[in-house]
């Protein structure tokens, strides 16, 4: 029997939650759609089912926080069952203060609703105008972005373009598994929030193939076509009071932005850099990478790039060189690159939520990822909000997919791998997640 | 010629249906009219049903909550009936089908349950965090400050004296005597069923944590029975007050409450559901046991002679409401399917 997929809209009041509802409602009028709200909203639509709930939740034993469970929703769908004409989709609607975790994890845990339900997407709408107060403010506004499968950055005509691009990758640091979109008036496409999948690890791989690309320590990459001499690199104050960076030659035909290249600067920013002040020369092509330190001064700081042949160059940096008002220029004149790219960077700004994903070639044992999943999961499951992984066990023929909130996970054998490389990707999204430790003892799970 | 037999023949121990009825959507509650008379049926659609207590006949068939019907319950003098579902408020008809009063539940809130005092006339509905008392006539007699969350259960005490809610948090004993004070059993746990022993002395709650939670009255001492693989949402008492029966998987579980028990005592285990057991039903006088699962059976059981099930019936769904007939040693049940049958116990 189909499981009848459940959608969780979260955000704070005035973010466009209502808005959405009532587009859901109309566009989708085809659908037999049950609304469960928990505030007041003005939902005006007759043929939905909207049913008004006091959040009510309860903790299942010991305060224990993967035991807490929205308990109106298990008594309300559990009676909703009882009608031959089922429900296509369910809509739960939270209050804006909410907390998505009990929300999900009733999904899992309650017997009843497993076997009828399936928890499909959490999606959280953020007001653009208002969300940057609140990210460092509301806990509650942090944990609602970290849970989204589905982020929607409402409001966006009331916001610079700027400002968009630097929120949208802020919310990106701290979940770097959900779907970004923006919208005017929550005008996003439905089926965009609706059975996106967010839940079923396979489709949602399928949906955002990004989650297996690897994660490099730099943000933004360019190609350009270089003369030998100098070049002035020219920069202004960004986030951070330095801009790390690699240039590497490339081979004929490479773009800065193809694996192998990416690789190839990878292994150079893990070499020991030195900080440049301005003013300070810089090797194109260095076995290295560099700091350009902005401190002191203010205003536009340049520092020279000699490039000893001519040729075409790699040039990857720490952050969006937007960012920092980058550029590259001879005799006055800005050279632009041939190609550039935004790349999935590792780096948050400190944010206290954020995300962890981990790559890792060669087969896991699995005893050694129980054991270090459950000991994990015990002592940081409070500050593990989502975590999804495709794993290679040793032995085993099919991919292992797995998926969790908290304490609780559902891992299971997906499809065979057949011809595909087989490797292990495992993302956390959390609260003071540290990722080099993760990394290290997932390592050590490997056979 | 040898065969294979993927159902194979259940002997003589297959009760055959007196009457077999379709209401047509999930049936939520079946219950008999004191003299046999009428069988009333919820369904999901939202449809109360009444159905010939002797052929299963459709008498009449009233719309009583539009969007859903979650219960069903017949005056103890026969008179009327109540019913509730998915809207804010509960309904009184008469026995015809007729409209009696309309008890509004005061809020957005369904109303989840009804159940009638069984002496003195009196309705208690439960909404949301509420719970509301009425006449016969449908006038609002007592209405509670707000529980700690939404009431999952109802028990009246057998003199009429009392109601009891359960929800989480616990249980509270409202009086319905002049002088008498509230009372509440606390919990901190999620309690989604009740049930009264007939004497008034025990108060057994399934638990959402795959439990059941019991209180004394008399003592207020609470004690809880674990252990079982899912939420024990089915509870029954004997006439006698001594077994208490349970389900949190396909096993009934009983407990027996005689002497120092059932602390420190082993269960009566009934194996026969292949599926978890979903309702469960005493016969009045007799202690024979009728239990419903999700595979379609209606197992009978006579618990304090054996664990072996005396016969077995079958409806085509999950089962979803059962219980005995007033007057005859017959049972009733209803499926998630719609169907409604009733059987001669042996």
């Amino acid at each position: 029997m189909r499981k009848i997929p459940v959608t969780v809209l979260t955000g704070f009041l005035g973010a466009g939650k209502t808005t959405l509802l009532n587009r859901i409602l109309t566009e989708q009028h085809g659908q037999r759609i049950a609304v469960i709200e928990n505030e007041f909203g003005e939902t005006g639509i007759d043929q939905a089912l909207v049913i008004n709930a006091d959040e009510e939740i309860f903790e299942m034993n010991n305060g224990c926080i993967c035991c807490t469970v929205r308990g109106d929703l298990i008594r309300i769908l559990g009676n909703l069952m009882k009608r031959r004409d089922k429900f296509d989709h369910i809509l739960v609607e939270t209050t804006g203060m909410a907390d998505p975790g009990p929300v999900a994890q009733t999904f899992f845990v309650d017997d009843d609703l497993k076997d009828l339900f399936a928890l499909d997407g959490i999606v959280t709408l953020v007001d653009a105008g208002h969300v940057a107060l609140h990210l460092d403010d509301s806990r509650e506004c942090r944990e609602q972005i970290a849970f989204a499968d589905v982020l929607v950055l409402n409001k966006t005509d009331l916001v610079p373009p700027a400002e968009l691009d630097a929120l949208e990758r802020r919310i990106r640091t701290m979940n770097g598994l959900a779907r970004v979109l923006r919208a005017e008036r929550a005008a996003v496409p439905i089926d965009a929030v609706l059975d996106v999948g967010g839940f079923d690890l396979a489709r949602a791989l399928e949906a955002r193939p990004g989650f297996l690309e690897p994660e490099y320590p730099f943000e933004w990459t360019g190609t350009f076509t270089l003369d030998a001499g100098t070049y002035a690199l020219a920069l202004a104050e960004g986030p951070d009071p330095s801009l790390k960076l690699v240039v590497l030659p490339l081979s004929a035909g490479e773009e800065a932005s193809s694996r192998e290249a990416c690789e190839r600067a990878v292994r150079r920013w893990a070499e020991p850099h030195p900080d440049l002040a301005p003013g300070a020369e810089f090797v194109a092509g260095a076995s290295h990478g560099a700091a350009l330190v902005l401190d002191g001064g203010t205003g536009v700081r340049r520092f020279v790039l000699r490039v000893p042949e001519a040729g075409r160059y790699g040039l990857y940096t720490q952050h969006l060189p937007s960012e920092f008002a980058l550029q590259l220029t001879r005799d006055g004149v800005t050279t632009l690159p041939d190609a550039e790219a935004e790349v999935r960077g590792t780096h948050t700004h400190d944010e206290e939520v954020g995300s962890v994903s981990i790559h890792l070639e060669g087969a896991i044992d699995e005893k050694r990822l129980d054991a270090w999943l459950s000991k994990l999961l015990r002592e940081q499951g409070n500050d593990i909000f989502r975590m999804k992984g495709i794993l290679n066990i040793r032995g085993m023929e099919n991919r292992f997919v797995f998926q969790g909130v908290h304490m609780l996970f559902d891992g299971r054998e997906d499809r065979p791998w057949g011809d595909a490389h087989r490797a292990s990707d495992l993302v956390f999204i959390g609260r003071r997640l540290d990722g080099d430790l993760l990394r290290r003892e997932f390592a050590r799970c490997l056979v | 010629m040898p065969r294979v037999d993927d159902a194979p023949p259940r002997a003589d121990h297959e009760l055959m249906p007196v009457w077999q009825q379709d209401v047509g959507d999930y049936v939520t509650s079946t219950v008999f009219t004191p003299d046999g008379a009428l069988c009333l049926v919820g369904a999901g659609s939202g449809d109360a049903v009444a159905l010939d207590g002797a052929t299963g006949a459709e008498r009449f068939r009233v719309r009583a909550h539009a969007d859903g019907l979650l219960g069903v319950a017949v005056s103890p003098d026969g008179t009327r009936f109540a019913t509730c579902g998915h809207s804010q408020s509960a309904r009184l008809w008469s026995l015809a089908g007729e409209p009696l009063a309309e008890l509004p539940g005061g809020g957005a809130a369904w109303v989840e349950h009804v159940a009638w005092a069984p002496v003195g006339g009196l309705l208690a509905t439960g909404a949301g965090r509420r719970v509301r008392v009425w006449s016969a006539e449908g006038a609002l007699r007592f209405e509670s400050e707000p529980l700690a969350s939404s009431v999952t259960g109802l028990a009246w005490r057998s003199d009429g004296s009392g109601v009891l809610a359960s929800c989480y948090g616990g249980v509270t004993l409202f009086p319905m005597v002049a002088g008498a004070r509230l009372r509440t059993l606390a919990w901190k746990g999620s309690l989604i069923s009740l049930a009264l022993s007939p004497d008034d002395k025990v108060v057994a709650c399934g638990s959402q944590d795959c439990s059941v939670h019991f209180w004394r009255l008399a003592t207020g001492k609470d004690s809880q029975m674990s252990g079982y693989p899912f939420k024990p949402r089915a509870l029954a008492w004997d006439d006698e007050a001594r077994l208490l029966a349970t389900a949190g998987d396909a096993n009934v579980t009983l407990w027996d409450f005689r002497g120092k028990g059932p602390e420190g005592t082993r269960p009566i285990q009934l194996e026969g559901h292949k599926a978890l057991c979903t309702r469960l039903a005493f016969a009045p006088r007799s202690g024979m046991l009728a239990s419903g699962a999700q595979d379609t059976s209606v197992l009978l059981w006579e618990p304090r002679r054996g664990t072996r099930p005396l016969r077995y019936a079958f409806l085509d769904d999950e089962i979803t409401a059962l219980g005995w007939h007033p007057r005859q040693r017959a049972f009733h049940a209803g499926d998630a399917a719609g169907h409604v049958a009733l059987w001669k116990a042996p």
